[in-house]
Parts: structure tokens; C-alpha cells; sequence
């Protein structure tokens, strides 16, 4: 199986999220950085699919150089070539992104699944597994948690209150998932030394005009509540209760 | 006149939040699809009964956000998910699950837009109009399989007590699940607790596990990264027992207790039974 | 043939150590015979224990003063006028013998009564069989070598004066004159020894052969140092650790080797103590039988459960109290280093940690941006890139700038080098984790990368000297950033804080609140640090000692990584609470953050009336009160 991976570099913002002078990106100094944990939980399904039927998974990012830690990370855990979409740094709209990765995909071709997060996690659209799979013509279930994939088709679960709905589609499918798919592995050391070494191919398209044009960020009102001690120690349970029974869930 | 297509889901609140922000666009007509669920094809239909509208709006449910997702794309129009506010073609919508905002310009038409959860007030149901959509073959429901899990189930629980890395180990958690039992409620942990194996994934709550609507949530030793707040913003209201006063997760709580949890919890435990006279 | 035996057998023990993989234990002769003066032929660890250590030394002392005895009987039994020249003839000599044979008979049978009637909790899982049988070889040696002797002066034949041996002389009337006996027993002797020659190199009494030598090359400075692994060299010449016994280096080889089984190891381990599976004794022999098996199974979980390899806090008193220096922490942290960097299997819990560390450049897993809100508040200097490097620079820790309880200690330390004018600055955001935790729980790659990030920044800023109020920050930036090209001048809070106060740059006031002091393994143990934070404990109250204190300190249960593993059985942090509370001092004095964490934990778990705080933290809360009037 050839499956194609999409994941996207996000900063590890902790508790308070600090934006630039110009409102336009998250101040990331001193910031880590991962993909996100629907998007690992993919990565982690895709090699576990091609470990037990063979096959190869390729990994892909649209980002700024540096994205290429996050390419190697995934390559640590088995993936075996990544494509970089290389951006100057600059955020591009659902619509560019899904282009830039179907003309990635058409180069590439033969991808018999191509997964995605379900949102990432900093954007949060909703939407560029959906358009990338609009336009090429394939099927899309979106929000799985479990995935078993077929000779020609792959059947998929997906919460439903405390049920699970089951869906099929016809390979090749564009699939995009949630965390606790699975349990992504801790990578090895002699993963991440082959993964320097694997291929990365790097493309630099131009950046289309963005149709969902960001403006500016705004930190939302409320940041900085006051939180009402109700007390400290157990000293302050009768409070707590109090306050229970004034909600009405006591 | 605007016109505005709704879509609605029947018997969720979120859909009436949406209705709100939805009237403020125009002439609401509310629509609903019948039969197995069907994204593709019901977002086809959507799109034939959307034709002439100057909005397409739904709910920024899972659904509601997979089906604008397929409306836009087939459209070929931008769509802005989770949307706060609306003035013309500037959204304001949400990033990091709540923690950020973005001010954004839609150049489509129409304008495709999901309403952020919980941002707007329910308004009262109106009538609906069901429409059909042929099967175009796309991925469908098959069928529904129950879990059997039991308990009471996160993303509908009233009261959900949550544990998170000061609880310190899986045994740990048993004070946690002595106050969610009291209180009727279900039991969440942050990812720091799923990472380490001492909860499932089932019970994690935040912007990659359940976003919760309680009325009330009980966060201990949860220090609060903004992923984990996108989980709990739901809440109506949120109380914090932490041991230190500087945690983030006091800026987004209601309520706080400092101090060590594993003498808390029990401690409002028996206090609980002492109010019962039990 | 005795030699043919032996020889083949030596030759096998001494090809395994030659085939292991490569150690540097080279340099530092003068400490390393200073060791071998000390602890070889003084016996020191072994003394510490009174009667084990006596008997012991009389066994030792006897088996190089009976020594010549040997080559005697081989000679008189090709012929029976020849003896060693000079020697055998040398009464005193001869005398000397004969108190040693009692010695020795004395010391092998209290070590038998030990073993047979006391029974001490060290000895289990001990070879006791084998045990016997070698202690009733060495009796048999020298029984025989007494009648021997005695059978000589029957019948005349000794070549010294038989006043002299006064023992052989008082045996001698029991035996018949003539020379029938003497070639029975000098036979006996030589056939005991030689059988016991053969026996040796197949039993733990082959440490009489390498123990010394293992002295010779044990550690001599900086026992707080990892031996780094290179990640840089072409794919067959990887190590990542000890996967089977053919990674193991020569000096690990030599561990087993040099092991007689004793369980001071087991006795001083605090996991040991508190019921976990650990006892870094079968953790030894259990390599060593590995070793001796030749076998590629891997070593975790054959012959080494893997459980053991977990519960190993790294406080290094198996290490100290070893007589004959084997260094089980190096074991122990080369299986993990397999188990987490190749297998990927260990504990979950710690998981986060390691994801954390590698990505926030923390073990909190906070953003770095908020690692100097601390200071905030206080107006300390945070170095930006390119400010001209402080006289010393205060290296804080994770611990310190992300959990509310280490937190104290920092701002009392930079309260106190405040008041005392010290040109100070700290990285703040620039700080990264030194990598203590991810080397500890065996992720070798995870720590090189931030301790060449860390030199970097330290070497990019100027800084030459550093003052760390973590113990394990501090073993690390002052023995371990050497190897990655980081050399600074490194000290303790304690010692710069010590140092301040002899110089009169700081005056605390003393009362009488009854102080005890726990010392922090990776300071007491791995670095020598004892006697500073004793001084500003004095200096502020009235100090009174655990039991188990200085270089027998009992660990707080953090290390190893274990801050962020669940424990096993009753845990290491209520044990050492418990003890403190039994001094009866009111409060607990710390100079290690996770010290302060899992000592107020524990204080809390036992029900104890304890206040738990850092040494600056006293030190400053006592020049408070000076200022504020108080006494």
C-alpha cells in the first residue's frame, strides 16, 4: 500500500499564547514544536498498515523550511520519504493548501490512501482533506478512530455518542482522523539516525491569493479571568460544596 | 434581502446557536437532511438548495463542519469554520480551540460558514424543511455499533471531575472517581494522563480528545495548556484545585481551591456525604 | 594439570574481558593506587562493617602471609630437605604462620556462623553452597598446612626453630614420629590447594584474581559521570547500550568478575529497602552468569528482570559501599539505554516526560517563555544574547522555574546573592534542561542534543563560572558538559552561599529551631558536597543528624528519573521522611529541589510534624528576621 500522510508544523504553545507586534503570528521564540496528535496518531497508522501488508509511506508538510524537523520525526517512526511544500513562513489559506498538495499528489501519483488530521491544531479549517479529496475525484470519511483497510476498500469507524458508526469506501480514499486512532510509538534511536538519511524532496510553488484571508489575530476577551479562591486546603471543601449546590449539580 | 441557507441538525442546541448568528444575515431557511448520513450527497443537495443564497451556515458541530467542509469544495468557495462573529465579509472565528481568534476575510460568494460552538445564544426552533439526497455512491453510515461502555458518557455529562499530571499515578485517580460518582458526573484527564497509560483516550478531554458541555467542570492538578482549555471551554462553569496559584488554568476558571489535591477531593468527598447525611 | 585447568579456564575469563567492548580507565595513577592502598590492602569498605570486615581482613592478610607456605610444600614434596631459601628457615616466620592459621580458621568460622546461624537479609540469593564449600576449602588449606608443619617438627625435620611455631610445635605431640605423616599431609596440602586452584576461576573466589584489579580501575573522579555513547560512527560500530553481554564494556566484564556476593550493595539500596524487586547484587551476578553462559540472549529479562533495571533510583550507595568498586549505576543505566533508545520499552509514565523534554526543552513540558516569571518580580538579570557575561551565572534549573514547591529555593538564592552584591544573571527562555532526566532514564540522544545546546549558549555568552541549585544540574554542567566541550568553574548554591557567609557577605542570625539535614545523593555521594551545607544549616539553627547521613545518605526517591515513575512498593520518600521525623528536629533542611518535592511529599504521607525547606530558603528567612529585629 502507498499511503501519503499530511501534517503540518505547529508551535507548542503552553498555557498563554503571545502574538507579534503586527497581530499577524503567534510570537513562537523559545517555542517548541510538533505536529499535532491527530496527526501523529496517523503517521503511527500508516506505518503499522505498511509494516504488516508492505508498501511505503511517504510523509508531507506545507511549511517553512524548518518543517523538515517535523518530516524527520515522522520518518523516525518509519515513514520512508517525505515531500516538503516549502513556504517562505507565511500561512497559506485551506483552498492554496489543498491545491499545493494535489498537484503534490499528482506528481507523486498511485496513493492508494492519503490520511489527514482531522483539524489541525492551530487553524483548526476543517477542511483540506475534504477539498484535497473533492479534487481528486476520491471518496473522504473524516473523524475516524479505527481504520481497517482492504484489497480494494477500507472500513472505518467513527464516534457516535457512545456508538460507533461504521463507514466503507472504495480504495484509493482520503481519510481524516483523531487521536486515540492508536498509540504512536516512542521513536528509536536507530530511526531517527536512518531517517537522516532518507529522501526529502522539496518543492516551492508560488503562493496563490488567499481567498480566507487573515487579517489579524486577536487574543480573545476574558484571558486573565480572575479565578474566585474559594479557599485553600481541604479547609475549603463546605465552601466548595456550597457553591456545588448553588450550581445545582450537588 | 439576504438570503441565508441553514442547515440544521434535529435536536441539537448547537444548531439553534447557529440560527442566531444566521438571522442576522438574512432571511433564514432552515433545512435538514433525511436518511443515512451520507456527507457527500448531503452536502450535494445543499449545495442545489443553496443556489441564489448569500450565506450558507451550519452549526460547528463535526457534521455541521464536514458538511460545509464538502459544500465549499464542491463549490469551489472559501469556508470559515467556528465562527464567532460576522460583520459583511470580515469573520472572526476561532483558532486553538478557543485560545485565539482570527479576523479573517471571505472572498467568495456565498459565504460558507460553520458558527463556533457555545458563542451564541440557542434561539427557539423553527420550522424545518427536510430534503432528500439521492445516494451518489460516496461513503455512507453502514451501520451503528453500540460500545457498551457504560457510565455516564463525557460529552453529554453534567459534572465532570478531570485529573491530570499532579494526580501523580492510575491509583490516583480512584479519589477522582469517588467525587465524579458523588456528583453523578463522568471522569476526564488531561493528555499528560493518557500519555502516561493511566487514563484511556476515551477519557481525555480537550482540543484532540472531547470537548465537554458540563455545567460544571472540576479540573485537579491540571496545570491548563490551551489545548486542554479548547476541551473544557464548554463548561459553564469551571473550578481548579491546584497547588499552585500561578497556574494558567486559573485564568480560565471560575473557581479555585489551592492547595494538594489528593487532601481536597476527599475532602469535598465527605464533606458531600456530610451534606446527604450519609 | 592443576595448571593446564587453570590456565585454560583464566585464559577463557581473561579472553572475555579482552573481546568486551572498550572502557577509558586510564590516567590518575596516583588516586587509583591510593585506592588500591586503601581499599585493597587496607580493607576500608570492608571495615566499615566491624566483624564481616575483621574476618575478612584475617583471611585476606592470612591467604598473602601463607602465601610462601604454598611454594614450600611443592617444593618439599619433590624434596623433602628443600624448602624456600632464607624463609624456611626464619622462625618468626614460621610464628607468624601459625597465628595466621588461627586467624584464618577463626575468621572462616565466624563467616560460616554468619552465613549458617545469623543469616543476614544481604546474603539472599547468595550462592550459600558455594559459599561453604570454598570456606571449608580455605580451612582445609590451612589444617593441612598445619599438619603439615606439625608433622615436620615429629619428625624432625623442620628447618626452623620449632620453638617458633608455637602451634605446630604443641600439635607436633600428637603426631608419630617418622616420615609417613609428613608425605601424607604435605600431599594433602599441595592436593587442597591445587584443587582449590582449579575450583577458583569457576566460583566467586575468583575475586581473589580480579578484585584488586577492578579497584585498580574504578573511578576515581567525577562518579557522577555517564561514559557517553557516540551516535557518529558507521552503523556496525553502534552501541546503544547493553542489549546482550557482547555490549558490555571490560570494566562491566570485570564487575561480574570481581563479585563475591556479598549484598553490601543490596543492604545500602534504597529500592532494596522499600520492597522493590531491585537488589543490584543479582542484578550483577545475573549479568555475570549471562556473561559466563556466553549468551545472546538479550539481558533484560534473562538474568536480569526488567523490572529491576526500573526501580534503580541512580543514588549510587550500591556503588559506595562495593569493596571491590563495581559500578552497578553504569550497568543499570547501559540496559535502560537499550530499552528506551532501541526497544522503546519503558515505563509509559515516563513518556510524556522524555516527549517534553525533547520538544519544550523541559520536563514540565511548559514553554520556555516562562521560565523567568519567577524572577520577574525580583529584578534579576536575565543575560540576552550579546550582554556581557556575568561574574557568575546562575543556572536555575527546570525544577525551580516550573513547580511551585522548588521554586522557594530560587528566589531565595537570588534574594540572598542579591543582598550579598554578587554579579549575577540567569539564562531565563535560554535555558534548556540540561538533560539530567532523559540521560538518567537511558535516552542518551535526547541528552547530547541539549548538551551541545547548552555549551553553545554558555560558551556563546562568556560564561566561565556557574552556581547551580540543583544537585543534579550541578553534576551534571561541572562532570558531565566536559565531554561535550563545555568547562566552567561549577558550584553548588550551597558552597557559594557557604562561601558568602564565612566571608561575612552574608550575617545570619542563629536560633535554637532544631535543623536536620538530608543530603542529596547526587551532591553527598557523586560529588563530595557535605560539609557546606552542614555550615549554613549551623548557621541558622541547631543541627542534629539522621542516622543514615554524609556519604551514607539515604536517597529521597527522585533519581533515575524516577520524579516521574510511579513506584512500586512502599515508597523510598516516606521511608526517609520517617527517619527524619525520628531526629525530632522541627525541620528538614534540602539543598536539592526534587529533594524538597518528594521530601514534602513524603512528610505529608507520614503524618509528620515536618517543615520541609531549602537551605537558602532558611538562610534567607534568617536574614529577614536579623533585618526585621529578631534576636
Amino acid at each position: 500500500m502507498k499511503i501519503l500522510v499530511c501534517v503540518k508544523r505547529v508551535p507548542i504553545t503552553g498555557g498563554k499564547i503571545v502574538l507579534t507586534d503586527d497581530e499577524q503570528e503567534i510570537r513562537t521564540l523559545h517555542l517548541g514544536f510538533a505536529i499535532s496528535p491527530h496527526e501523529e496518531c496517523a503517521v503511527e497508522e500508516a506505518v503499522r498498515i505498511v509494516e504488516a501488508g508492505g508498501g511505503e509511506t511517504v510523509v508531507l508538510t506545507l511549511g517553512p523550511a524548518e518543517a523538515e524537523e517535523q518530516l524527520r520525526d515522522c520518518m523516525a517512526i518509519g515513514a520512508d520519504r517525505g515531500i516538503l511544500i516549502k513556504t517562505d513562513g507565511t500561512e497559506w489559506d485551506p483552498q492554496a493548501t489543498a491545491a499545493a498538495i494535489v498537484d503534490a499528489v499528482r506528481g507523486d501519483g498511485g496513493f492508494d490512501l492519503i490520511l489527514f488530521g482531522n483539524e489541525s491544531a492551530d487553524a483548526g479549517n476543517y477542511q483540506v482533506g475534504i477539498r484535497v479529496a473533492a479534487a481528486l475525484g476520491l471518496p473522504v470519511v473524516t473523524g475516524l478512530k479505527r481504520i481497517e483497510p482492504g484489497e480494494s476498500r477500507v472500513r472505518c469507524e467513527r464516534d457516535a455518542g457512545g456508538a460507533r458508526d461504521v463507514y466503507e469506501a472504495s480504495l484509493p480514499a482520503v481519510l481524516t482522523v483523531l487521536e486515540g486512532l492508536n498509540l504512536p510509538r516512542y521513536p528509536s534511536v536507530p530511526g531517527r539516525l536512518r531517517a537522516k538519511s532518507k529522501p526529502l524532496a522539496v518543492v516551492e510553488p508560488a503562493r496563490p491569493p488567499s481567498k480566507l484571508e487573515k487579517l489579524r489575530l486577536v487574543l480573545p476577551a476574558g484571558q486573565g479571568k480572575q479565578a474566585e479562591i474559594l479557599g485553600e486546603g481541604p479547609a475549603a471543601a463546605p465552601r466548595v460544596v456550597e457553591v456545588m449546590q448553588q450550581l445545582g449539580v450537588a | 434581502m439576504s438570503s441565508v441557507l441553514l442547515y440544521v441538525e434535529p435536536g441539537d442546541e448547537l444548531s439553534l446557536q447557529a440560527l442566531t448568528l444566521a438571522r442576522g444575515l438574512g432571511d433564514v431557511r432552515a433545512v435538514s437532511l433525511g436518511g443515512a448520513y451520507q456527507p457527500a450527497a448531503w452536502a450535494a443537495a445543499l449545495a442545489d438548495a443553496a443556489q441564489g443564497a448569500d450565506a450558507i451556515v451550519a452549526a460547528g458541530s463535526d457534521r455541521g463542519n464536514e458538511l460545509l467542509a464538502h459544500v465549499a469544495a464542491r463549490l469551489d468557495q472559501p469556508f470559515a469554520a467556528n465562527v464567532t462573529a460576522i460583520d459583511g465579509d470580515v469573520v472572526t472565528r476561532v483558532r486553538w480551540g478557543g485560545s485565539l481568534l482570527e479576523d479573517a476575510r471571505l472572498h467568495g460568494s456565498p459565504r460558507i460558514l460553520s458558527v463556533a460552538p457555545h458563542t451564541q445564544p440557542a434561539a427557539d426552533p423553527v420550522q424545518v424543511e427536510t430534503l432528500t439526497a439521492p445516494d451518489d455512491g460516496s461513503p455512507r453510515v453502514l451501520e451503528r455499533v453500540e460500545e457498551g461502555t457504560g457510565g455516564v458518557s463525557l460529552r453529554d455529562a453534567k459534572v465532570v471531575v478531570s485529573g491530570g499530571r499532579g494526580v501523580g499515578s492510575a491509583e490516583g485517580f480512584a479519589i477522582i472517581e469517588e467525587l465524579a460518582g458523588l456528583l453523578g458526573g463522568a471522569v476526564g484527564c488531561s493528555r499528560v494522563v493518557t500519555s502516561a497509560g493511566w487514563r484511556p483516550h476515551t477519557d481525555q478531554v480537550g482540543q484532540t480528545g472531547t470537548k465537554i458541555s458540563a455545567d460544571l467542570y472540576v479540573a485537579c492538578g491540571i496545570s491548563g495548556a490551551t489545548q486542554h482549555i479548547a476541551g473544557a471551554k464548554g463548561a459553564k462553569k469551571i473550578l481548579a484545585i491546584n497547588n499552585d496559584p500561578e497556574a494558567p488554568i486559573l485564568a480560565s476558571a471560575d473557581y479555585a481551591v489551592i492547595g494538594d489535591l489528593h487532601e481536597i477531593v476527599p475532602a469535598i468527598s465527605a464533606e458531600l456525604r456530610k451534606a446527604r447525611g450519609t | 594439570m592443576t595448571g593446564v585447568l587453570f590456565g585454560r579456564r583464566a585464559l577463557f575469563l581473561a579472553g572475555l574481558v579482552r573481546t568486551a567492548r572498550p572502557a577509558d580507565r586510564s590516567g590518575d595513577t596516583s588516586a587509583r593506587a591510593r585506592n588500591e592502598a586503601v581499599d585493597v590492602l587496607g580493607q576500608r569498605t570492608l571495615l566499615q562493617r566491624a566483624i564481616p570486615g575483621l574476618m575478612h581482613a584475617f583471611i585476606f592478610y592470612g591467604f598473602i602471609v601463607l602465601f610462601p607456605t604454598i611454594l614450600m610444600a611443592m617444593i618439599a614434596a619433590v624434596d623433602l630437605h628443600a624448602t624456600l631459601p632464607w624463609l624456611g628457615r626464619q622462625g618468626w616466620y614460621m610464628a607468624l604462620v601459625d597465628v595466621f592459621v588461627i586467624l584464618v580458621l577463626v575468621g572462616v568460622g565466624t563467616a560460616a556462623v554468619t552465613r549458617a546461624v545469623v543469616r543476614p537479609r544481604r546474603f539472599e540469593g547468595s550462592h550459600r553452597g558455594e559459599a561453604y564449600l570454598i570456606l571449608g576449602l580455605i580451612a582445609l588449606v590451612v589444617l593441612t598446612l598445619l599438619c603439615w608443619h606439625a608433622s615436620l617438627v615429629a619428625a624432625g625435620l623442620n628447618e626452623w626453630p620449632a620453638s617458633a611455631s608455637f602451634l605446630s610445635k604443641a600439635l607436633s605431640n600428637v603426631f608419630p614420629s617418622g616420615d609417613a605423616a609428613e608425605r601424607v599431609f604435605v600431599w594433602a596440602h599441595l592436593c587442597t590447594v591445587f584443587a582449590f586452584l582449579v575450583y577458583l576461576p569457576y566460583s566467586k573466589h575468583l575475586h581473589i584474581g580480579v578484585a584488586a584489579a577492578n579497584v585498580w580501575f574504578g573511578r576515581t573522579r567525577a562518579r557522577g559521570r555517564l561514559e557517553p555513547l557516540r551516535f557518529d560512527l558507521p552503523d556496525d560500530q553502534l552501541r546503544f547500550g547493553a542489549a546482550t553481554v557482547a555490549d558490555l564494556t571490560w570494566k562491566q566484564v570485570l564487575d561480574g568478575f570481581s563479585c563475591t556476593e556479598c549484598g553490601r550493595c543490596q543492604d545500602a539500596c534504597p529500592a532494596n529497602a522499600t520492597g522493590k524487586l531491585l537488589s543490584p547484587k543479582l542484578l550483577i551476578m545475573g549479568i555475570r552468569d549471562q556473561v559466563f553462559a556466553r549468551s545472546d540472549a538479550p539481558l533484560a529479562g534473562n538474568g536480569v528482570p526488567e523490572e529491576m533495571i526500573w526501580d534503580c533510583v541512580t543514588c549510587g550507595a550500591c556503588v559506595e559501599a562495593c569493596p571491590v568498586s563495581i559500578e552497578h549505576v553504569d550497568h543499570i543505566v547501559d540496559l535502560r539505554r537499550q530499552l528506551v533508545m532501541v526497544d522503546s520499552r519503558f515505563p509509559a509514565e515516563a513518556e510524556p516526560m522524555l516527549r517534553d523534554v525533547e520538544r519544550s526543552a523541559n520536563p514540565w513540558g511548559k514553554p520556555q517563555t516562562e521560565r523567568a516569571a519567577w524572577a520577574e518580580q525580583l529584578g534579576v538579570r536575565v543575560l540576552e544574547p550579546g550582554d556581557p557575561a556575568p561574574e557568575i551565572l546562575y543556572w536555575v534549573g527546570c525544577a525551580a522555574s516550573f513547580d511551585e514547591r522548588a521554586r522557594a529555593s530560587a528566589e531565595s538564592t537570588a534574594k540572598l546573592l542579591q543582598a550579598a552584591g554578587v554579579d549575577f544573571a540567569i539564562l531565563g527562555p535560554r535555558e534548556a534542561c540540561t538533560g539530567d532526566p532523559a540521560r538518567r532514564m537511558g535516552n542518551e540522544y535526547v541528552f547530547q542534543g541539549y548538551a551541545e545546546q547548552n555549551v553553545a549558549t554558555l560558551n556563546g555568552a562568556g560564561v566561565t563560572k556557574i552556581v547551580a541549585s540543583c544537585p543534579h544540574c550541578f553534576n551534571t554542567l561541572a562532570n558531565e558538559y566536559p565531554d561535550f566541550g563545555g568547562r566552567y568553574e561549577v558550584v553548588h548554591h550551597t558552597e557559594l552561599l557557604a562561601e558568602l557567609v564565612r566571608d561575612g557577605r552574608l550575617e545570619p542570625a542563629k536560633d535554637a529551631t532544631q535543623i536536620t539535614y538530608h543530603d542529596s545523593c547526587y551532591l553527598a555521594r557523586h560529588n563530595d558536597v557535605r560539609s557546606a551545607p552542614r555550615e549554613l544549616v549551623a548557621a541558622v539553627g541547631e543541627p542534629v543528624e539522621m542516622k543514615r547521613h554524609g556519604r551514607k545518605t539515604f536517597c529521597c526517591g527522585a533519581g533515575g528519573a524516577h520524579m516521574w515513575m510511579e513506584e512500586r512498593g512502599r515508597p523510598i520518600n516516606v521511608e526517609r521522611a520517617r527517619e527524619a521525623a525520628e531526629t525530632g528536629a522541627g525541620t528538614l533542611a534540602v539543598a536539592c529541589p526534587f529533594c524538597t518535592v518528594m521530601l514534602d511529599d513524603g512528610v505529608r504521607e507520614a503524618g509528620a510534624e515536618l517543615r520541609v525547606a531549602d537551605v537558602s530558603t532558611l538562610l534567607a528567612e534568617s536574614l529577614e528576621s536579623r533585618r526585621s529585629g529578631g534576636h
